[in-house]
């Protein structure tokens, strides 16, 4: 009986101490550990199937039991939001397109250059102490780690592990996440509409490049920020085309800071790198994007969100935001992982 | 061939396979199943059943193995979640040092309370590894919950655990 109570407790210091070893070799970065996870994943995954098919009928009935009220109020919510939305998604894709043509024009990277792979959501995170979920893309679709990944609304996340056809998500509100951002100013009027010829700042000359042309647009917008109609490309019938720029003083002023994510119980948050922000007070609603820049893990002008709460704070330490998320990370299906990656990452074969 | 089949009868060969199975409903209907917003941690009520029915060191054992099976499916660092249910488990067999002749509600008891302290345990080993953005009020909620749940979740684990660490001739 002492013999047995020997090797128990030898078991118990050799697993414990493997497991310290471990612990040490991820925290240091090591491979190991990831050989280890893809060699566990190649058995466990196809009892995970199993599992998951035989006990989806109880996944859905739980649904059914937890979710029905909340779903009908959403059906109806989305319902009178598309309604709403409608209108202002016209203006708001012209606008968009516009943006792209001009960045193109002048040789800026846009989000429409990037290739991107759809992925759905298989599984969330089988912990409460981690926010990622599971995607059913992986390496063989070209995903690397570090990779960011968004749904129809903005960023969500980005990759942290990868395999062959699944990759893990670790979502914005997992307190390791971090990101560069731009915070913009809010302008003082958010709701006007400008009508090509007025207010013309700067016009240059370029080469005739494109055919587009856009109706006068007179439409009033209630997003913040948005002005449908206010940068054009009219065409001239002389071969030339002309771009009107708002000047510098419509434009809105950006701010660096980075956004951190605090959990699921908490809204994620910016810290200003520095505590002197260019334009002063920061307003609840003013847009978050990713900053892009050579080293971001995500390229610039990704919407993630606005501010809903500045919390000031004594001293040199500056504000810091608290951020509504544009997404809803408690209801991901499709994702959209981008291709992307930072000029100092990418491999020269 | 009668050394493969004593090695399949192994209670540790049946804690492996009993394990990948709650492991896979972890990972999929109690990932999902999240009552009042936390995930049921299936795998350490089951060590911390085994550490009740078996004792400290069988529980140690049971937590280690099942935690590192548990490390492999999670994104936090490799060998955490391994040390946190094989300390968990380890406690809950202390049982018998407090109680002469443990009853099952007594078990269930020790099950709500070490559950709870094992899950709240996560964050603090976190933090330790300098992880220390969970370390926040919303813990003691998770913990609360799982309490509440480790106990409805105990009576079909024990059993269970009973089961599958019984000792056989071979073993």
């Amino acid at each position: 009986m002492s013999g047995l109570t020997i090797n128990r407790r030898r078991a118990i210091v050799l697993l414990a101490l493997t497991s310290i070893i471990l612990l040490t070799l991820d925290l240091q970065g090591s491979s190991a550990t990831a050989t280890v996870r893809s060699a566990f994943a190649t058995i466990f995954r196809p009892i995970e199937g199993v599992v998951r098919v035989v006990t989806r009928p109880a996944s859905n009935a739980w649904y059914g039991i937890t979710h029905y009220d909340d779903v009908k109020s959403e059906n109806r919510l989305l319902r009178e939001k598309i309604a709403q939305q409608e209108g202002a998604a016209v203006a708001a894709a012209a606008s968009v397109r516009l943006s792209q043509e001009l960045l193109a024009l002048n040789g800026l990277p846009t989000l429409a250059g990037i290739n991107s792979v759809t992925a759905q959501v298989i599984g969330d995170s089988p912990s409460n102490f981690s926010q990622s979920v599971e995607i059913n893309q992986g390496s063989e679709s070209g995903i690397r780690v570090g990779m960011p990944v968004l749904n129809a609304a903005g960023l969500i996340g980005r990759i942290t592990q990868v395999f062959p056809n699944r990759a893990v998500v670790m979502l914005i509100s997992d307190p390791e996440y971090a990101l560069s951002v731009k915070v913009g100013s809010v302008p003082e009027s958010t709701t006007s509409s400008t009508v090509p010829g007025e207010g013309i700042a700067t016009k240059i000359t370029v080469p005739q490049t494109t055919t587009t042309t856009i109706a006068k647009p007179v439409v009033v917008s209630t997003i913040p920020g948005f002005t449908p109609g206010a940068t054009t490309i009219p065409s001239a019938p002389s071969g030339i085309t002309t771009l009107t720029i708002p000047s510098s003083g419509t434009l809105a002023v950006r701010e660096t800071g980075i956004l951190e994510g605090q959990g699921p119980s908490h809204a994620p948050t910016v810290r200003f790198i520095s505590a002197d922000t260019r334009f002063g007070e920061i307003n609840v609603g003013a847009p978050i994007v990713s900053a892009g820049g050579s080293t971001s893990l995500a390229p610039p002008d990704i919407v993630i969100g606005t501010v809903s709460r500045v919390v000031r704070r004594l001293g040199t330490a500056g504000p810091i935001l608290e951020i509504e998320l544009v997404t809803d990370l408690s209801n991901l299906s499709f994702l959209r992982v981008l291709l992307y990656q930072p000029i100092t990452e990418l491999v020269t074969p | 061939m009668n050394r493969i089949l004593q090695v399949a009868s192994n209670r540790w060969t049946r804690l492996v396979l009993v394990a990948l199975v709650l492991l896979g409903l972890q990972t999929t209907l109690f990932s999902q199943l999240r009552p009042f917003g936390v995930m049921l941690p299936l795998v350490l009520i089951f060590a911390v059943s085994t550490g009740t029915v078996h004792g400290s060191e069988v529980g140690a054992i049971t937590g280690l193995v099942v935690g590192a099976m548990y490390d492999c499916v999670l994104a936090t660092p490799f060998g955490l979640a391994s040390l946190v249910i094989g300390s968990a488990g380890y406690l809950a067999g202390l049982l018998p040092f407090f109680l002469r002749e443990p009853t099952w509600w007594s078990r269930i008891i020790v099950v709500v309370v070490v559950s709870a302290f094992g899950e709240s345990m996560f964050p603090v080993a976190l933090a330790t590894v300098g992880l220390d953005g969970w370390l926040n009020s919303h813990v003691l909620w998770i913990a609360a919950v799982v309490a509440l749940f480790a106990g409805v979740l105990a009576l079909l684990l024990v059993p269970l655990s009973r089961w599958t660490l019984h000792e056989t001739a071979s073993t």
